[in-house]
């Protein structure tokens, strides 16, 4: 298809794919009853015009259109719309992730009371996801970043009188927000050296940011300059915000907890879109990093990876597996931006997009008619535990279908969209550790190790859910055939059979065996890997033993032929609990700081109003001094006085007796003292 | 008389009017003070609209560039060989008085409709309002110093009386510690602007002047006076004009209020009327912030530079100090004041960078923090009205209970927080910028002090979303049973208050140029006097 649009064409498409969603959302909170029909309305017509966009901008231009925004006499902050590869693929991704997540929804949220909001809110939060996508400058980024962690805020406490979801969305919230942080100190940092965010003039071919060296211990710019430490500061700032939003240790551990959330959410946000914006920041920004940053993102993707999939392996919840795999994915792009290869890590962002959007509504699938199973029979269990599973490939064939196709997928087994990305990221991992030999030689051993880990977490999950024994009835004291349990009907199963077709490796490469012939890499490729053994060598291995293991995974949880987990183990216990983070965070970090808290509170109280109460009453103590002066020395002297007069007042009333010979005696004794004065002087 | 004197003595006329209208009208007073607030709101919009910007009406140091210039003589007092005792009643507003003022009147107007709670001694209540209401108006639109002073003081009589007679249990407490703590700073400050007299003198009359522009100009100052910044006087062995920044400093860092002098505004806050407690957040502490940049910055601006790392600190130290103690607080009312404080103490940080991004900040956050502190506790009042408590752990699971109400509250609480979409995000992003590229622009600011003050935007976001899950999420529990009936969701008079802050806090949010556009120029102007 050649399309030639003009730029305002081009601009009308851009505006009108991002404000859909924005006038879906305002219109479902006022014209309740048929809130689903905007959201599905508008994000239609946000798919249509990103197709438009895509073939007008994919490898033909770079799109850039920017107004002026706040101007501060010298300062200006422009924003605007860039579309370039990376914007119109993932605009793309989102909008038809987004489509296929709405039909589903209207099917999975039917009986809710309030599921005008769930719309409302999904729109809100595709079009600031879309916004994410196509804003051309970092300030604007950050707006739209935030309000998705909000509209995902919104979304995870859906059900808000559930407890568990509303501490879950605060986490969320909250550990987004020390993301946020970072990015927002990043963005400063970057503001201060090159008086500008947009994200063209700054990284662009022709980008400032290649103008910058290190000259003697100074990071120099053409505008400014300051010590060389902060290039390495500003580049961990906005891994920090990539690490929160696509939940990278240390701040994963807010994405388990998310699954709170309607299953449909965690699928298109918790999953395929949402948290690989964290892995899109990076790849906007991937030219600020320096070596020292590469190193660390390489070490944290690579440690999460392989700490989620150690912990996926023994987690009972579907959601929370799903959630951990999802974790140890995005560890893999982390990685793959972390050793220099963008174009696999968007590749993997793409293909994971479609597989781990389908495994999370396969297993919404599940979960929504086992809570059918259990509204019907009015019995209690726990929906989301697969030890009440087992056996549901009967009953449900679709929904078992479509997930093993998912699965295979996330292993990366032949054929698949995974085989070609997975496979892109392990063969750049193997030649930057050769070229760097030593220790790094780590990086791509146990990046295989979690890759033989994914397979077998994800086959035991379809082992315990589809395959084996059916648990539930026991449970319950029901037969199979009371239950009424089956696939779901189309507005679910279409969704999930499209995504399903995605997941095959043709839509991405004509030769699914050649990561080369891939037409997504290798748009985003710039240099092809030099040693083409590689691709022959390291599918192989992989896949191989990953077969073993899928075997394996059968004999232990469908067949319970061979029991080798020891719940008592140490090793056990580490991974059922999480690494124990959650324990961490909230026993140690909360309390501590909610303990600073009232330190501080403690020290208002009584030191800082304390001295304010000390001025009063010492003032008052002072007044009171004065008073005991005023009225013992100072009025004392007066009253003094006044009685010193008063009492020789007395003395000479009483000389005027009115006696004559009173007045005879003084005038004697007067006339006396007189003499004898005078003859003494 | 121009429009700012209308502006100022229009509550003024119609105060009297109350005190002699006979009692059984007491219905009446509330309407009467509502139609002043509607009309000053009018009036202020009518200013704002018209207000010209461009770099001939940056005022700030330029007495012509002011608008809406009003210049009377007031004294003229023959004092002998100190010559002519010149008192002006001069009024005049730019870019760093129009957005307060325009605040001052939608808070006003906003404070009267929450008035309707007040049910005992109308006509008392609303006399002093409205007296109130003319000496906010006064402060900001005064450019003599004397006059600034006397509307300064003139805010503190009714405010005594406001907390004091209908306060809450402790408001006795509250009012005379809000009343002698405030009081205490300006007695100092009166000292320093008797001071300014004597060494100002008007260039155009030779007189000496309590002109406060004039005096943020050197070349008026006489040889040899005081604070003449040649004359190096030593006061206690500290230069004069440091210590009369540190005075004026001080007189206004406890209306704003910055660590360590904020203990009087919880006591306060909480034991005030909410319509009350709505003028204190939403201007009381504004005319701090203004006074800071107007008398303290421009007429010390040497000795202010000299300070700048020490008044980053206080500002930095307020945003974090506040944030946490906010999260200690099981009162919400107190949360909300504690909040205040870290919100403020932003405003501090970005006019302490001097730079043009976090002065603007600055006045961003004031007028941001203007509305949202008046939702904040407007929202408070809402709850205590109804059931005459404010404990948080009391509470749970309002949601169901009141939909309508909930949703602002999420609004004030997420714009609170700093979300995009709404000005205090505009404010405190900027205030930030400005604060971390002061290291490289003009060397004031350590570039740590931007980056710990961030983390009072993660804090922020703790408290806030605490209370909302602890408040309104989760299942409805309450503390008495009775209070089911009691807290109804909000009515039309409530939806009117909230409506047009919340609007305004978005409208600031995506269109930041409006005010900006009108403080900009004036920033850029007040700058120069840095040098």
């Amino acid at each position: 298809m050649d399309v030639a649009f003009t730029n305002y064409q081009i601009l009308c498409f851009a505006l009108t794919a991002v404000a859909a969603p924005f006038l879906a959302f305002i219109l479902s909170l006022i014209f309740k009853k048929i809130a689903s029909i905007f959201g599905l309305l508008s994000i239609t017509v946000s798919l249509v015009f990103s197709t438009f966009l895509f073939f007008s901008v994919w490898q033909k231009q770079t799109f850039h259109f920017a107004f002026s925004w706040i101007k501060l006499g010298n300062v200006s902050i422009n924003i605007g719309i860039l579309l370039n590869d990376l914007s119109v693929i993932m605009l793309l991704l989102v909008s038809f992730v987004a489509l296929l997540v709405h039909v589903y929804s209207v099917e999975y949220i039917r009986k809710e009371a309030l599921k005008y909001r769930y719309f409302s809110y999904l729109s809100l939060f595709c079009f600031a996801m879309l916004c994410v996508v196509i804003a051309d400058n970092l300030f604007i980024l950050y707006a739209f970043w935030e309000l998705v962690g909000f509209a995902s805020y919104l979304l995870i406490g859906f059900w808000f009188t559930k407890k568990k979801a509303v501490l879950a969305n605060k986490k969320a919230f909250i550990m987004n927000r020390v993301g946020d942080v970072g990015f927002l100190i990043g963005l400063m940092i970057l503001l201060s050296q090159f008086h500008t965010l947009d994200i063209e003039t700054l990284f662009g071919a022709k980008g400032i940011i290649h103008s910058s060296f290190i000259h003697n211990g100074n990071w120099v710019t053409p505008f400014a300059s300051m010590p060389d430490y902060w290039l390495t500061i500003a580049g961990f700032c906005f891994l920090t915000g990539a690490a929160a939003k696509s939940a990278q240790f240390p701040l994963h551990s807010w994405l388990p907890d998310a699954m709170q959330g309607p299953t449909a959410v965690s699928s298109l946000i918790h999953a395929a879109t949402m948290v690989a914006a964290g892995v899109f920041l990076l790849l906007r920004v991937s030219p600020l990093f320096n070596d020292v940053v590469l190193i660390t993102m390489a070490s944290i993707g690579l440690l999460t990876a392989f700490m989620a999939a150690t912990i996926a392996l023994t987690q009972n919840d579907i959601k929370k597996v799903l959630a951990f795999s999802t974790i140890s994915q995005l560890g893999f792009m982390v990685l793959a931006v972390g050793v220099k290869d963008n174009a696999a890590a968007i590749f993997h962002l793409s293909t994971h997009a479609f597989f781990k959007c389908l495994l999370f509504l396969a297993a919404g699938m599940v979960i929504h008619q086992l809570h059918h199973v259990k509204e019907y029979t009015k019995t209690k269990f726990d929906e989301q535990d697969m030890r009440n599973m087992g056996g549901l490939a009967k009953l449900m064939p679709v929904t078992a279908i479509v997930f093993t196709i998912a699965a295979l997928s996330l292993s990366g087994l032949p054929f698949t969209s995974g085989y070609l990305s997975k496979d892109a990221i392990l063969i750049s991992v193997f030649e930057w550790a050769g070229e760097r030999g030593g220790v790094f030689w780590l990086f791509p051993i146990i990046i295989s190790i979690t890759s033989w880990l994914t397979v077998f977490y994800i086959f035991r999950v379809i082992f315990k859910t589809f395959f084996g024994e059916f648990k539930l009835p026991l449970l319950i004291n029901k037969k199979i055939g009371e239950l009424h349990l089956h696939d779901p009907n189309l507005w679910m199963k279409i969704p999930a059979i499209i995504l399903a077709v995605f997941c095959f490796g043709f839509f991405f490469a004509l030769n699914p065996f050649n990561l080369e012939s891939s037409w997504l890499h290798h748009a985003f490729n710039i240099k092809p890997h030099s040693d083409s053994s590689l691709h022959l060598f390291v599918p192989i291995y992989i896949n191989a033993l990953s077969l073993v293991l899928i075997a394996s995974a059968y004999f232990i949880y469908a067949k319970n032929k061979i029991v080798f987990t020891n719940h008592k183990s140490w090793c056990y216990q580490f991974s059922y609990h999480q690494w124990y983070f959650n324990v961490f965070y909230d026993k140690k970090l909360v309390s501590l700081i909610l303990w600073k808290a009232k330190v501080a509170f403690w020290f208002d109280k009584n030191i800082i109003d304390g001295m304010v109460h000390l001025s009063a009453k010492s003032t008052l103590m002072l007044a009171k001094i004065t008073d005991w002066f005023d009225s013992y020395i100072i009025d004392g002297f007066v009253n003094g006085l006044a009685s010193l007069v008063k009492r020789m007042g007395v003395l000479f009333r009483a000389m005027q007796s009115g006696k004559l010979q009173h007045y005879f005696v003084w005038m004697l004794l007067l006339f006396l003292s007189f003499m004898i004065y005078k003859v003494i002087i | 008389m121009g429009l700012l004197s209308v502006l100022i003595f229009l509550p003024l006329a119609f105060g009297i009017v109350i005190l002699v209208m006979p009692k059984k009208l007491n219905s009446w007073y509330k309407y009467i003070s509502l139609g002043v607030s509607a009309v000053q709101l009018v009036i202020a919009s009518y200013l704002y609209y018209h207000f010209k910007t461009g770099d001939a009406f940056a005022g700030v140091n330029q007495l012509s560039q002011y608008q809406w210039l009003e210049n009377l003589q007031w004294i003229r007092l023959d004092v002998g060989q100190f010559g002519t005792l010149q008192i002006d009643y001069l009024l005049g507003v730019d870019g760093f008085s129009i957005g307060l003022i325009w605040l001052s009147a939608l808070v006003m107007f906003v404070a009267t409709l929450s008035s309707w709670e007040i049910k005992t001694n109308l006509k008392g209540y609303f006399a002093l309002f409205l007296l109130l209401n003319t000496a906010i108006i006064g402060v900001f639109c005064a450019l003599d110093l004397f006059l600034f002073y006397i509307f300064y003081e003139l805010m503190l009589l009714p405010l005594y009386f406001l907390i004091g007679i209908w306060g809450g249990v402790r408001r006795e407490y509250a009012s005379i510690k809000f009343f002698l703590y405030t009081l205490f700073g300006s007695v100092f400050m009166l000292l320093v602007i008797a001071g300014l007299y004597l060494s100002v003198i008007n260039p155009i009359t030779g007189n000496h002047t309590f002109n406060m522009v004039y005096a943020m100009n050197p070349a008026n100052y006489l040889e040899g006076s005081i604070f003449n910044s040649l004359s190096n006087t030593l006061i206690f062995g500290f230069p004069a004009r440091a210590v009369g920044f540190v005075v004026v400093f001080i007189a206004f860092a406890i209306k704003v209020p910055v660590f360590p002098f904020h203990t009087w505004l919880p006591d306060a806050h909480v034991e005030a009327p909410t319509p009350v407690s709505l003028i204190l957040a939403g201007i009381l502490l504004k005319v701090g912030g203004y006074g800071i940049i107007r008398i303290a910055y421009g007429i010390f601006p040497e000795a202010a530079m000299s300070l700048a790392f020490w008044m980053g600190l206080l500002g930095v130290i307020s945003i974090i100090y506040g944030a946490m103690n906010a999260l200690a607080q099981r009162d919400l009312k107190r949360l909300v004041a504690y909040s205040s404080v870290s919100h403020m103490g932003f405003v501090l940080l970005g006019v302490a960078s001097l730079t043009s991004e976090g002065l603007n900040g600055a006045m961003m956050q004031m007028i941001s923090h203007g509305f949202l502190s008046v939702m904040l506790f407007f929202i408070v009042g809402i709850i205590y009205n109804r059931v005459h408590d404010r404990d948080i752990y009391n509470f749970r699971g309002l949601a169901n209970q009141m939909p309508v109400f909930t949703g602002f509250v999420m609004i004030a609480f997420f714009a609170s927080l700093g979300l995009p979409g709404f000005s205090a995000f505009i404010a405190e992003a900027f205030t930030l910028i400005g604060a971390f590229s002061s290291q490289t622009l003009n060397g004031l600011l350590p570039r740590w002090m931007a980056m710990v003050a961030a983390l009072g935007i993660l804090l922020g976001a703790g408290y806030l979303l605490w209370t909302l899950q602890r408040m309104f999420f989760g299942k409805l529990r309450l503390k008495k049973e009775e209070w089911k009936l009691a807290l109804t969701d909000v009515n039309t008079r409530e939806i009117i208050v909230l409506v047009p802050l919340a609007a305004m806090a978005l409208i600031l949010g995506i269109m930041p140029s409006i005010a900006f556009d009108v403080m900009s120029r004036s920033v850029n102007q007040f700058l120069t006097m840095f040098k």
